[in-house]
């Protein structure tokens, strides 16, 4: 049987299996054009910059579909893994900055201080930093010399790509930084390694330090001179700043300190020509790829760059409650992030300067009638141009402003025209459906209509703040369309004010209660401080009222406050947290970006303020010019506060305030981690801020929090890896 | 053709007489000239023109051979009776013979595990695809069909051997091997094959059956053979046809409109904003987004032979609506099958030719998600609305619509317009030609053209709130096409000879297959805004080569030995890892065969193979390739925006997964094979599993690769057990019951050896982006839930947000997870049963699984108070569990291993009663009435315990469907003999 087998059998198999060999099918390369391979990628000249341009999008995208799919890393929901993102978790809902009360996964542990090692966020986002290591890694192996020369590249090309391979490594320096600052010893990667399995070693944090200053001090003349390169890519100044940041950490990493350096990097880019932009808030708005202070921004844009984290989690996570998304320029919010009263109460107590903010009293539950006229479109409908019975005896009372001269009006006692009251022969009294009432010049106008016997006064008045506080002047008051108030800006000494009709005591308006309700001779308004003021009166309805702000405040401080509650009971609620209106997708004039779910907003990486603080804290550190430093400060207080009003002295700079300033100035611009770390502010400290440590007064955490752990899914990938001490 | 045999009454010594009536098994018709033969001897008769025989048989003799052109041989084992029906089966692939890789084979002879169903024997009711035909049929074997019209299954066969890459078993059409990816535009790839045409199914369980697929034979083999006509038949017609209706069985128990204002009362405090936000309506959203769902079926056939060619032509006409509104399939399938013979038999072609056209209306499934979400005291039109005029969450400083709110259920119907198209061609052909110098030898060579052409569009208007873009317009209008080619050349010779008591059977060949894949689309908002257009295409295509050889020796027909080799080369991998090798090799021994009157037959076997897997989703996975991006993903520099272009991951050593299969099985009947039963162990051992796994950080260019790391293992045993109790001329009774167990555990996940690994998360949830509920780890089930032990008060109430510290660390952490049950049910049970008397036959299907569990996730993202008002001014309703457990928070719910639930189950698929028409109308008509899905019997409180990831969210419901049908033959002509 078997014999049978062998001489028919085995040469039978033998003829099948050698009579077809069309093998060559398996050899496949891709069908999709939009797919070549390693091979071939370079054969197109432009390739370099189209490589070179993944390398920056890595920082800003997380595919190559845009806002989804394709994705660049996986094991994450996409938008999470993106790396500004993933750096926000790390650096800003970790501190006072930050919190964020949604149900995803273990997002909340950030806050809480409570993060381990198997968190997904943290896998996410030291997935994103590798991921920019190998991908330079990839880079810089490809533009390596004998590679061009394989190719054929020419000398121009070639002069072209040299400046490419400094960006990428300034790029693999940039993240190899955050992998330093987050987790310290981390595995190594450079092009001498190529793609494939193998087990990197782990560096130790001075090692890895020496190597990313050796790096940047490397390519610092063979990257473009500073300021001189293509908007969003890294220059001279980039590669400062990352040197000056990198000394100015020294410490933490190495255990010695470098504040010289850091200040003589800080001092090369303060020479370079950057600008501080004038306006505060323009730094973060739509068209910020226009100005002269931001270093190294990440580039997004509405329509050419989406991503579901970057600035769009930026800025549509931090609208929720009573706030409307389309003056962030988006078409909704996600309700996520905002900020703790530790962040809040940085800052000087009149938030955007509001000294006394209105009460509207009880206005809303008087009996009201209404006054349709030309003034408003004659519209009957319009509950707010209305009168009100403070006493409800049918004697209503109430100012309206006429823009215009002989302005034509009736009362209605409802808001249709169905009874409507008008004034036959102009007489003072009113009669069902009569006549039209004519005002005489425009003007704010006190009208009465008493319906016990059908009467109505209209009384134009011209109105003015005066007392101490003005030195005994009127200073008159004009009508503030926008506000829909009698307004006045002025200069105030510290000192009183009461407002007056007619340059006249007859009518004057003061307030008892100090709660903004004014009422005829009460109390004297006080203007504690000397300076500009911007004063709204409020008396289209009773009951009157008023609100001051002071023009000279804090401009940073920019808080949405209506229906949000400064503390935090409830984590999960948005409202609960005053939320942050910094970052907007609309333009400097008020344009809504191009697109209303994906902003134009480029993130601020690197910019000038943060300079002048860190050269300011390095003198501080390392003792030198005093004068210098508060120079370097007040550089950055006289754009917050729009003039002098909010300079301090060499008396007054010290690291406290350092640390508070470089909150007011660059919250949420992912520093502030890195910031508490280095002022001994982050985790065994006394410094508390609500939920730190998961207790809604805040508690301390183990010191070990000072950086992360390595995810415990690379401990497992890669056996040379030791696990940070902790976790 | 016809051999005759002359009832010859030989020598009388004690005989006695034995009568009957022999009809076709299916459609009940007397067969005319019919062969009996005594076993063993040569004394036979024939029926006469009303199938009546009657035949002398000596005392010594036990069994009678039935034989019938067309029709398989039957034996049966006399006993007292002395009157003997005989219903015989059209076609040749019933239980004597099945069909198995590139061949038949007797059942008898099988060495392996298989199993197959045959026509008379499929599940009854609203069928669309053939995969249902088979629910609860066969041990081990589990389907999963979902809610929606027309929707396909998912298929498990012995449990999930693969964790990244595919567990779906390979189909083979008629001796095509499918390509079993999904096809845009179509609920199932399956639709193809009318379930009419089929007449019958193999299942192919264990390697040594399976293995020579080996390349895709990993998840099981699924053999459809479709209806052929016979040679020398008369033309016959057949109709088959169905009205039917479904309607919902259950409803999500969400708050109605009374209930919620009172909930909303008791959660808010007066002056509240939420309690200002209600209305006045009382609306129940589940019945306005479900209705009854209509059904229509017509099926048409002829079949026969015209001189020498057997022919058979179908046409099948399915209508079907969806529990969902706006929900709709549609399909005309057309089939031919020509199986001429020439050269003296020598010659054997066969042609088979399928057309499918498919119209689907897909209704937004999204409205079954917003229909437990939107507030009930909300009407659903609203005079005011701009938005279609349906009511709509807006916000208030601006009128937009709020994103943050659930929408309109009933917009979400009505605005979305998602429609497609689908026809396909699967045309084959295949030669089978016998040697005239040796006979021994035959060639097959097998070509096969299968075309795809899908299209689609999606259109929703800028009126439509939940598309809103006040920027760019708004709307949807998409456009998509598919076009997927297949192309698979077989050939393989085949000698067969017998040497005295040895049979050999030698088969070897070569097989070649191409999938080419082409996908456009074009999406954009209504208005065409440039921005907001992206048109792309993919096109992608990969080879499978292989060459395979099967010998077959037995001895005796009592000791069986298989043994198949086959080398499989794939284009997904590297030309050094590309060629896979999967032997297999199988031992049967007839313990006893065919000889005794009460033990009839007893079969052990003993089975080992190897099958591969390479069925990932990337084509090119150990390609380095670089890929450009969308517009939409560019970067600035300066002022202009640049397309990129990124280096992907890859793993160059990527190679086949292997998976080895050991079985042992024991097949025996008896009582003149009226109970027979199979009993199969197994254990499926997997290396090497393609698994997407995180990489040692910066040495890819991506932080996953799927790469060949991992084992894991399965084992398991399965009952089948068949049996007819009475078999009596006017009645009859038959049972099927299958019991299969099967458990499975991961136990290696990684290339290093790291014990504190927890492992992958999987299973993605609602309730937080990107969490997910469930975990590969090492030593537990695949997709295991890893959830946090709930604490309970005395009373067994759950304490909100407390867990027990499980690592005893004070403190509760993502370390106080743990491993609770699996999703794959421990014991799958099938159960079917049918009575006959006289002209009614009733029968019923059913099937339990134990010891499955489902993450209601239900209940976690829609049973708590905080859900009633959203920060941003909109109501929520919520699930009745939020009362239930007195639950406040979402965060306190998702992880809590309350809401893994016990989801065991029995379901009884369909039952049918059938009244047969023959006598009264002198055809063959059937009447018949089936309620599908009647019965369900859990301790699952959600919608439906059936539920394949094991996480309930939002599922299609399953419909209980009444139907009503007729099943007509007619034969054009009496048969000449």
């Amino acid at each position: 049987m078997f014999q049978y087998i062998y001489t028919k059998g085995i040469p039978f198999f033998a003829l099948v299996f050698l009579t077809f060999s069309c093998f060559n099918d398996l050899d496949t390369i891709p069908i999709d054009e939009d797919i070549v391979t390693a091979g071939t990628v370079y054969n197109d000249p432009a390739a370099y910059k189209a490589v070179l341009a993944k390398l920056y999008a890595g920082l800003a995208l997380t595919g190559q579909e845009g806002p989804s799919g394709q994705a660049d890393i996986s094991g994450i929901d996409e938008g999470f893994g993106q790396y500004t993102r993933g750096y926000f978790h790390i650096q800003e809902l970790t501190t006072e900055e930050a919190i964020v009360g949604w149900n995803d996964q273990t997002i909340k542990d950030f806050h809480n201080q409570s993060w381990a090692s198997g968190d997904g966020f943290v896998f996410a986002f030291y997935s994103r930093v590798f991921y920019q290591v190998a991908l330079c890694n990839e880079y810089i192996r490809e533009t390596a010399d004998e590679k061009l020369d394989n190719r054929g590249v020419d000398e121009a090309l070639r002069n072209e790509v040299r400046g490419f391979r400094a960006e990428a490594r300034f790029l693999r320096a940039l993240s190899y930084w955050h992998a330093l600052d987050v987790f310290r010893n981390v595995p190594f990667v450079t092009e001498a390694d190529k793609v494939g399995a193998f087990f990197p070693e782990q560096i130790q944090a001075a090692d890895l330090f020496d190597y990313i200053e050796s790096e940047l001090l490397d390519i610092e003349n063979k990257i473009a001179s500073v300021r001189t390169n293509e908007y969003a890519r890294a220059d001279q100044g980039a590669v400062w700043m990352l040197l000056a940041k990198l000394y100015l950490n020294a410490k933490q990493y190495t255990g010695t300190e470098k504040y010289a350096e850091s200040l003589t990097y800080c001092q090369k880019i303060i020479d370079a020509g950057y600008i501080l932009e004038p306006e505060y808030r323009k730094l973060f708005l739509a068209d910020n790829d226009h100005n002269d202070e931001i270093i190294f921004p990440i580039a997004f844009d509405g329509v050419n760059t989406r991503t579901w984290g970057g600035m769009t989690f930026l800025i549509r996570a931090a609208i929720g409650g009573e706030m409307n998304p389309t003056d962030s320029g988006v078409s909704g919010g996600w309700g996520g992030i905002r900020t703790t009263r530790q962040l809040v109460e940085k800052f000087p107590t009149d938030l955007g300067g509001l000294v006394i903010a209105p009460n509207e009293g009880q206005t809303g539950q008087y009996p009201k009638i209404y006054v349709p006229g030309e003034y408003q479109g004659w519209d009957a409908s319009n509950t707010e141009t209305s009168l009100s019975s403070v006493n409800s005896d049918q004697i209503y009372e109430g100012y309206k402003y006429f823009p215009t001269d002989n302005s034509k009006f009736i009362f209605t006692k409802f808001p249709t025209f169905s009874l409507s009251y008008g004034d036959n022969n102009a007489d003072g009294t009113l009669e069902i459906n009569g006549d039209t009432i004519v005002t005489d010049a425009a003007g704010i106008y006190y009208l009465k209509v008493d319906f016990n016997d059908n009467t109505y006064v209209m009384e134009r008045q011209e109105w003015s703040i005066i007392g101490t506080a003005t030195a005994g002047d009127d200073l008159a008051m004009s009508w503030d369309e926008e506000a829909g108030a009698m307004a006045v800006t002025a200069n105030l000494s510290a000192g009183l004010i009461k407002f007056r009709a007619n340059n006249d005591w007859t009518i004057n308006l003061g307030d008892n209660d100090g709660d903004a309700i004014l009422t005829q001779d009460g109390a004297d308004i006080i203007i504690e401080k000397p300076s500009t003021y911007r004063i709204l009166l409020f008396l289209d309805k009773p009951d009157y009222t008023y609100q001051v702000n002071n023009t000279s405040f804090d401009s940073r401080a920019m808080f949405f406050t209506a229906g949000q509650n400064l503390d935090i009971e409830d984590v999960t609620l948005f409202t609960d947290g005053y939320a942050v209106q910094k970052f907007r997708n609309v333009t400097s004039d008020g344009a809504p970006g191009s697109d209303t779910d994906f902003p134009d907003t480029d993130f601020p990486m690197f910019r000038l303020a943060d300079v002048y603080l860190m050269a300011s804290e390095a003198i501080v550190r390392e003792g030198g010019n005093m004068e210098q430093a508060v120079e370097y400060f007040n550089e950055v207080r006289r754009r917050a506060y729009n003039g002098g009003g909010g300079d301090i002295t060499v008396a007054e700079l010290d690291l406290d305030l350092l640390i508070d300033e470089r909150a007011r100035e660059l919250y949420w611009e992912s520093h502030r981690r890195t910031d508490l770390v280095r002022f001994g502010k982050f985790s065994d400290t006394d410094y508390l801020w609500a939920w730190k440590g998961g207790v809604k007064e805040g508690a301390a955490v183990g010191s070990y929090r000072d950086i992360f752990p390595i995810p415990s899914a690379d401990i497992s990938a890669n056996p040379n890896l030791k696990q940070n001490d902790g976790y | 053709m016809v051999i005759f045999m002359l009832s010859t009454p030989l020598i009388a010594f004690s005989q006695r007489t034995i009568t009957g009536v022999v009809q076709d098994a299916d459609t009940g018709e007397t067969l005319i000239g019919v062969n009996i033969l005594i076993k063993n001897t040569e004394l036979g008769t024939i029926t006469d023109f009303d199938g009546v025989y009657s035949i002398d048989v000596p005392k010594e003799s036990t069994t009678l051979v039935f034989s019938y052109v067309g029709y398989s041989d039957q034996e049966y084992i006399l006993d007292a009776s002395d009157v003997v029906n005989i219903k015989m089966s059209s076609g040749e692939v019933l239980e004597e013979v099945v069909v198995i890789g590139y061949g038949i084979i007797k059942r008898e002879d099988a060495t392996g595990s298989l199993q197959s169903v045959s026509a008379k024997d499929f599940n009854r009711g609203f069928i669309t695809g053939p995969q249902q035909l088979l629910a609860g049929k066969i041990a081990g074997v589990s389907i999963n069909t979902e809610g929606g019209p027309g929707s396909g299954s998912k298929i498990r066969i012995r449990g999930e051997s693969s964790i990244g890459a595919s567990n779906d078993p390979l189909i083979i059409i008629d001796g095509v091997p499918m390509d079993n990816t999904d096809i845009s535009g179509s609920r199932n790839p399956l639709n193809l094959v009318n379930p009419n045409d089929i007449e019958s199914m193999t299942v192919l369980k264990d390697a040594s059956a399976s293995a020579i697929y080996g390349n895709r034979a990993s998840g099981g083999v699924i053999l459809i053979t479709t209806k052929k006509g016979k040679l020398g038949d008369a033309t016959r017609i057949n109709y088959n046809g169905s009205i039917s209706s479904g309607s919902l069985i259950k409803k999500i128990d969400v708050l109605g409109a009374d209930e919620y204002r009172a909930v909303l009362k008791e959660q808010f405090e007066e002056g509240h904003p939420a309690l200002g936000l209600t209305g006045e309506a009382d609306t129940d959203w589940q019945d306005e987004i479900y209705n009854s769902a209509f059904g229509q079926d017509h099926n048409l056939s002829a079949s026969g032979g015209i001189g020498r060619l057997p022919y058979r032509v179908s046409l099948g006409y399915s209508d079907k609506d969806g529990l969902l509104k706006t929900d709709n399939f549609n399909r005309l399938t057309a089939s031919i099958n020509l199986t001429p013979s020439f050269l003296d038999n020598r010659l054997q072609v066969k042609f088979h030719g399928k057309v499918m056209r498919i119209q689907n209306d897909f209704a937004n499934r999204d409205a079954i998600g917003a229909a437990m979400g939107f507030d009930p005291t909300q009407s659903v039109f609203d005079p005011n609305s701009v938005y279609g005029g349906y009511t709509t969450w807006i916000i208030a400083n601006n009128g937009n619509p709020n994103t943050l709110a659930p929408s309109n259920p009933v917009a979400l119907l009505d605005l979305k317009d998602d429609r497609s198209s689908v026809n396909r061609y699967l045309t084959n052909a295949s030669v089978d030609y016998r040697f005239a110098f040796l006979p021994e030898l035959r060639a097959n060579l097998n070509l096969a053209y299968d075309l795809t052409n899908a299209e689609g569009n999606v259109s929703i208007p800028t009126t439509a709130a939940f598309s809103f873009d006040d920027l760019n317009g708004g709307g949807v209008n998409n456009v998509y096409t598919q076009k997927k080619e297949n192309t698979l050349l077989e050939f393989y010779l085949n000698y067969k000879k017998e040497l005295g008591k040895n049979v050999i059977d030698l088969m070897g060949g070569y097989s070649w297959q191409h999938f080419k894949l082409g996908n456009t689309f074009k999406d954009s908002d209504v208005a065409g805004t440039p921005s907001e257009t992206r048109e792309g295409a993919d096109p992608a295509e990969y080879y499978l080569l292989s060459l395979f050889g099967r010998l077959n020796y037995s001895f005796d027909d009592t000791y069986l030995f298989t043994f198949t080799l086959r080398r499989d080369g794939t284009s997904r991998f590297s030309p050094e890892s590309r060629w896979g090798v999967f032997p297999a090799a199988a031992l049967a021994v007839k313990l006893i065969n065919n000889d005794n009157h009460y033990l009839n037959n007893l079969k052990v076997r003993a089975g080992w193979g190897i099958t591969g897997q390479q069925d990932i989703d990337d084509y090119y996975a150990y390609l380095a390739r670089y890929q450009t991006s969308f517009n939409n993903a560019r970067y600035q520099f300066g002022n202009t925006f640049y397309n990129t272009i990124r280096p992907n991951g890859y793993d160059a050593s990527i190679k086949w997964e292997e998976t080895t299969t050991y079985n042992l099985g024991l097949d025996f009947s008896i009582i003149k094979n009226r109970l027979s039963a199979t009993l199969d162990v197994y254990q499926r051992d997997t290396r090497d599993l393609l698994n997407n796994i995180p990489v040692p950080a910066g040495t890819n260019l991506s932080n996953f690769i799927t790469t060949n790391v991992g084992d894991m293992v399965n084992k398991g045993f399965e009952v089948s057990l068949n049996a007819t109790p009475v078999l009596k001329e006017k009645m009859s009774w038959n049972f099927a019951v299958n019991f299969a167990y099967n458990k499975a555990e991961i136990t290696k996940l990684l290339a290093t050896d790291d014990p504190t690994y927890q492992g992958v998360l999987t299973g993605g949830i609602a309730g937080g982006v990107g969490s997910n509920i469930q975990i590969h780890s090492v030593g537990y089930a695949p997709s295991s839930f890893y959830v946090f032990e709930q604490l309970y008060d005395d009373d067994g109430n759950i304490l909100e947000g407390e867990f027990a510290d499980r690592n005893g660390d004070g403190v509760i952490t993502e370390d106080d997870k743990y491993r609770f049950n699996a999703p794959n049910a421990d014991y799958i049970i099938g159960l079917t049963s049918s009575f006959n008397y006289d002209n009614f036959t009733f029968s019923f299907a059913g099937r339990a699984n134990l010891g499955n569990y489902v993450y209601n996730n239900i209940q976690t993202d829609q049973g708590y108070y905080d859900r009633l008002y959203g920060t941003t001014n909109v109501l929520w309703n919520i699930n009745q569990s939020a009362i239930d457990n007195n639950v406040q928070n979402n965060t306190n719910l998702t992880f809590s291993d309350h809401f893994v639930q016990a989801a065991s189950f029995f379901k009884l698929d369909h039952i049918t009663v059938a009244y047969d028409l023959s006598k009264v109308l002198g055809h063959g008509v059937n009447v018949f009435a089936t309620v599908q899905n009647p019965v369900i019997i859990t301790q699952y409180e959600g919608l439906d315990p059936e539920i394949g990831n094991g996480i309930d969210n939002n599922i299609y419901p399953r419909a209980r469907t009444f139907l009503f049908g007729v099943n007509a033959n007619f034969t054009a002509t009496k048969k000449k003999k």
